[in-house]
């Protein structure tokens, strides 16, 4: 026997933000430059906001002679902490092969630079999926 | 720059970027900033001050 009208319609899945080819420059303009997929979905405030803050984590990291992590034959740690490291994208690159930038492990700050430039990469990679949810329309 | 210094200023970056990133509402953000951030300093103030009775032995040889 039927219920009648006590059960809830189930809900549609929201329609996705933008088009599919348009998604996936939202997403890899994230991981390019922090805060550009916001910027792009027109979250300008926001993006501005996660740029900046990236930019600080990078700047103090490099400030601090921390470590930018690259691959290191024997060290399979290594290989995530470059992942890790790479999650800032166009900075990181900039960085390693355009200002040739190394760290410095005799540093004073050199442990606390490493948390810094690890953790803006990080940043820029929850960035990157907070764009991808946007995308999808699961947030807003 | 302290140590201390260098703490508070990663908690408020760190505090900052997920009050954006998880809330919308400009209350519901700067809440969680402040349990963040306050969690996060206070937090390495009382572990720092539980690992006070404890010498801080020989510098870690440089890999």
């Amino acid at each position: 026997m039927a219920e009648s009208g006590s059960a809830p319609a189930p809900q549609a899945p929201a329609p996705p933000v933008v088009p599919a080819g348009n998604a996936a420059v939202a997403v890899l303009s994230a991981w390019l430059i922090p805060g550009l997929g916001h910027f792009y979905l027109k979250r300008r405030l926001r993006g501005l906001a996660f740029f900046v803050l990236v930019l600080v984590a990078v700047l103090v990291g490099c400030r601090l002679e921390g470590n930018l992590y690259q691959v290191v034959a024997g060290q399979p740690l290594t290989i995530l902490a470059t992942l890790a490291s790479m999650g800032m994208g166009f900075i990181y690159f900039l960085l390693r092969y355009a200002l040739h930038y190394q760290g410095n492990i005799m540093g004073a700050g050199y442990e606390y630079g490493t948390a810094f430039l690890l953790t803006a990469g990080l940043m820029n990679l929850l960035l990157v999926l907070d764009v991808w949810d946007i995308v999808r329309g699961k947030k807003e | 720059m302290s140590h201390f210094l260098l703490m508070v200023l990663y908690a408020l970056v760190v505090s900052l970027f997920f009050a954006l990133l998880w809330r919308r509402g400009r209350r519901e953000q700067i809440k969680l900033f402040l349990q963040i951030f306050l969690g996060m300093v206070g937090g390495g103030l009382l572990v720092a001050w539980l690992m006070y009775p404890f010498p801080s032995g020989p510098p870690a040889p440089i890999p």
